[in-house]
């Protein structure tokens, strides 16, 4: 008996410590970007916005501006924040998920880092709706679809121009283009 | 929503009526200036001499070369040291290599070369009408006082003027529409002072045809820099400007990329200009044990790696991305309408330009590392060079164990340009000119070509290709505060991630390229012997029990 | 029953954990600037590579000072008296539950194997360890004393990190050992208390 709760203990804590350390993969992905910084950070908001299902972009951060203001020195960042109606207002209109706003908008980041390639990072929508039941779980199950289409890219086509938020307001507001939100 | 937006209007509107009354309550002396009728209240002129009162300078100076004279009366040798020195005579004779450099005689692979396009090149020169080969060089008058020691920021000389400023309105760039200002030489010249971030950089932020393309280093965000981008140049800090380092004599500024410092040496802070060859370095400064002592074992990096290496740790930090790559074999494309055109890269910059070719930039850039030893030896047109390799345009002497070399950070440019494939060398060609055999006029390389190699006198097959090309370019401006320095780790990085000086030849460093047979045999043996207690442990265990079972 | 003899004085106990906990550390973070894995981040590993090794160098000063002193150095003089019975017996006797063939005492703490392997250790991993990390640490000042014609970083460092092997070696097989008394726990209870069980 004593062996059975101890090694039942022991498969609790190993389980705890893995996903402790898968967390961060789990709940997050990240991908070499095959561009460069502003043509990445281009496509993809070019991409968010040929997505048929409402999509977009409300607005585009550099927290790296507050750090320059503050005197100091980041790699590059930008944070591509998109927003569809389609999927934000089922969430908004139930009371005892309202609070799930913070998970918007949808963020795609692209970043550089020391080696010298640009990489994008996004959130694993659709595990994350999973954890919040059925309604929230369909409709993250859609985003991440979405989401998916936002980082394909065409080599093929010509590199397409950043979408400047049109009050740009440094590693602030992120600006007003916010269609939608 | 509605409310929210017209809140917002309400603030942006205040913000605008607000900043004018700052800055004239902060400035009286930009207010008072467009009103030149009324008595200008004493400036704050920490010179002994109020250049607005001489009389020599009381008159409506009708060309650069008329203020000179003027300002020649009082300043009897200042054209004689000008007539010295590199900006002057585009020339410099490397003492060691015997090699003949300058802007004169260097083929680069940005613009390429000066001759046979001067009208357009020595907008940049510090004299007055250097038109062609036939320029006088020994006329003091035309040497330009006032492009270095301008404070108004109100003088600009045009390429295609022969380095002369506007005299009337001028259209520029031609059929862009923005019209430049003549100049007021009066008020220029009434009004000059010492020389700044903003005059030095007038050139040395445009090199290569435009801002921040060439150096990477240099850029016009160092005209007002933060502190993140520069802790030396930051306005709200210590506010150096170009001439703080750059310490000039006689009007000789030291500083060359010709005969670069690699290595000062061993020196203790001092107070540089005395006794000293070299007061452009960091070291002339903070001498070459510059981190605190304690524990550290930053100074024991001091005698291998330039100061810049990891006090520099990206450069083209100001957000004004810097070019990598200009390739001239595509130039020449014309539209449907056979015009000249342009494309924009995702930034909005030039990614291809007809008279130019294609081009690439990049911001924060991560430089790449090598050992120098301050020698520089040029591809120069007469070079004979193999076509099937990348031609360094510049190459970078400099090894592990010279004893002379640090690991520098440098900025490598790509280019690809025409070179003769009868006689194997760099070409000069003619890009700007008003004749009908200017690339830029009617993108045709042969007359291009033709032109000037008959203005260099230069032999020449009749036949070009393109040759890939490459520059180096020492990193050296944009200092990073003390916290931005490159930490341990981005060198020392373990085996698996990604180390700065992971292509540096000649050294071992801890943390990385460890030997592998050694880490082969250890590990295995470490290995061996914990299978072999284990082993012999369970065997006791198991050998214990079935005695007990027993 | 069994009997207990007192065999290591307080400052060998306090020398034995405190250099153990050195040497853990220094292996640690030794294995970390060699590029192993990162743990502490190289930084903070060379620094408390540093500080951990001139702590082990001032204990060991003590350590040196207090054997000749005491006359314990006498402790480690080699012998090959019975070595061949303690093969034997980690061969085979200890597996069933054969007499330990080593009693210790007051004036024979150690079995031969273990002076001949605590010498070893001393005589070999010691000084390689000592005199690489000395080279290592003194990098910067090569040049200006001259050495640097003769040294290479490189192979410093090589020969630091064998010797950081065999210690690793060591204390894997040493860690073992000390189970393997005259009871499971009686050499490691010695440690702490000072007093050994022996039959």
């Amino acid at each position: 008996m004593k062996k059975l709760v101890g090694g039942f203990l022991v498969g609790v804590i190993f389980t705890m410590v893995l996903a402790l350390f898968m967390m961060p993969s789990l709940m997050f992905k990240e991908h070499v970007s095959p561009f460069g910084f502003e043509e990445t950070v281009a496509r993809i908001q070019h991409n968010i916005q040929k997505n048929p299902n409402g999509w977009s972009l409300s607005g585009l951060r550099d927290p790296g501006k507050a750090v320059q203001n503050d005197g100091g020195n980041v790699l590059p960042v930008m944070m591509i924040e998109a927003c569809s109606t389609k999927y934000s207002a089922p969430i908004l209109k139930t009371d005892d998920r309202r609070y799930l706003s913070i998970l918007m908008p949808c963020k795609v980041s692209v970043y550089k880092k020391n080696d010298g390639k640009v990489y994008i990072g996004t959130m694993n929508a659709g595990l994350m709706g999973k954890m919040f039941g059925p309604l929230v779980g369909e409709i993250m199950g859609h985003v991440a679809a979405d989401q998916k289409t936002f980082l394909e890219f065409d080599p093929n086509t010509p590199a397409p121009q950043i979408i400047l938020p049109k009050a740009p307001s440094g590693g602030g507001a992120g600006g007003g283009a916010g269609g939608g939100c | 929503m509605l409310v929210k937006r017209l809140q917002y209007l309400a603030l942006m509107l205040g913000i605008v009526l607000a900043v004018p009354v700052v800055q004239a309550s902060s400035d009286p002396a930009a207010e008072m200036k467009p009103a030149a009728a009324v008595p200008a209240p004493a400036k704050e002129i920490r010179s002994t001499a109020d250049h607005g009162k001489f009389k020599e300078l009381q008159k409506d100076f009708k060309s650069g070369p008329e203020v000179t004279q003027a300002c020649l009366t009082c300043h009897t040798e200042a054209a004689k040291q000008i007539m010295k020195t590199k900006h002057w005579t585009w020339e410099f004779l490397n003492p060691e290599s015997k090699q003949r450099l300058g802007k004169k005689n260097v083929i680069n692979n940005f613009c390429t070369a000066v001759p046979s396009n001067y009208e357009f090149c020595t907008a940049c020169h510090v004299g007055y009408g250097w038109k062609d080969s036939s320029f006088d060089f020994n006329k003091q008058e035309n040497v330009d006082c006032l492009v270095c020691h301008d404070t108004t920021k109100t003088y600009r000389k045009l390429p295609g003027m022969a380095g002369h400023p506007p005299y009337q309105d001028t259209e520029f760039p031609p059929k862009s529409g923005k019209i430049v200002p003549a100049v007021n030489l009066k008020d220029v010249a009434q009004n000059i002072g010492k020389t700044s971030r903003a005059t030095c950089g007038a050139c040395h932020f445009n090199g290569g045809g435009g801002d921040a393309v060439k150096h990477g280093d240099l850029d016009s965000s160092l005209k007002d820099p933060k502190k993140y981008l520069d802790v030396h140049m930051a306005k709200d800090g210590l506010n150096f400007t170009c001439g703080t380092c750059h310490e000039t004599d006689g009007h000789n500024i030291p500083g060359s990329r010709y005969t670069p410092i690699a290595k000062p040496k061993d020196a203790n802070p001092h107070i540089r200009g005395k006794n000293d060859s070299d007061p452009v370095t960091c070291q002339s400064c903070h001498g070459n044990k510059p981190h605190p002592q304690a524990l550290s074992r930053l100074n024991s990096h001091t005698d291998k790696l330039a100061c810049q290496t990891c006090h520099i740790p990206e450069y083209a930090r100001g957000g004004k991305p810097t070019k990598t790559l200009w390739d001239w074999s595509t130039a020449g494309k014309l539209d449907k309408d056979g015009k000249p055109f342009k494309t924009k890269d995702s930034g909005g910059h030039d990614a291809y330009d007809s008279r130019k070719g294609d081009f690439k930039y990049e911001a924060n850039v991560i430089p790449e590392y090598i050992w120098f030893n301050g020698k520089v030896n040029y591809t120069l047109r007469e070079t004979k060079l193999d076509p099937n390799q990348v031609i360094k345009v510049n190459s970078f002497e400099g090894s592990a164990d010279d004893g002379k070399s640090k690991i520098w950070p440098v900025k490598v440019f790509h280019g690809k340009q025409p070179y003769d494939i009868g006689n194997n060398q760099l070409v000069v060609f003619h890009t700007y000119g008003k004749d009908d055999s200017a690339l830029w006029s009617n993108f045709n390389w042969d007359k291009a070509i033709d032109y000037g190699m008959k203005e260099i006198g230069a032999e020449y097959s009749g036949k070009y290709a393109f040759v890939s090309t490459e520059m180096s370019w020492p990193i050296t401006h944009m200092v990073a505060p003390k916290k931005d320095a490159l930490a341990c780790a981005q060198c020392h990085a373990p085996q698996t991630g990604v180390g700065r000086l992971d292509k540096v030849p000649g050294i071992y460093m801890p943390g990385r390229r460890a030997n592998e047979w050694l880490n082969t045999a250890g590990w295995g043996l470490a290995l061996l012997t914990l299978l072999g207690v284990l082993g012999h442990g369970g065997l006791r265990i198991y050998l214990a029990r079935k005695g007990d079972q027993k | 029953m069994s009997e207990k003899i007192y065999v290591f004085k307080v400052f060998e106990r306090f020398w034995h954990w405190s250099q153990a906990g050195l040497i853990i550390t220094l292996l640690l973070t030794g294995f970390e600037v060699h590029g192993s894995y990162s743990l502490f981040g190289f930084e903070d590993a060379v620094n408390t590579h540093t500080l951990a090794a001139w702590t082990l160098v001032g204990l060991w000063v003590f350590a040196i000072f207090w054997h000749f002193t005491t006359g314990e150095w006498k402790q480690y003089i080699p012998t090959l008296v019975k070595v061949d019975a303690m093969f034997k017996y980690y061969l085979t006797g200890i597996f069933t539950h054969a007499p330990h063939p080593f009693k210790a005492t007051r004036l024979k703490k150690h079995n031969p194997l273990q002076r001949l392997a605590y010498l070893g250790v001393m005589l070999f991993i010691g000084p390689l360890i000592w005199f690489t990390g000395w080279f290592y640490i003194f990098y910067d000042k090569w040049t200006e004393w001259g050495w640097d014609q003769y040294l290479s970083l490189e192979w410093v460092a090589f020969f630091h990190t064998v010797a950081a092997f065999l210690m690793l070696i060591f204390l894997i097989a040493h860690v073992y050992l000390t189970t393997a008394g005259h009871t499971v726990t009686s050499h490691i209870k010695a440690m702490i208390t000072g007093w050994e069980e022996v039959e």
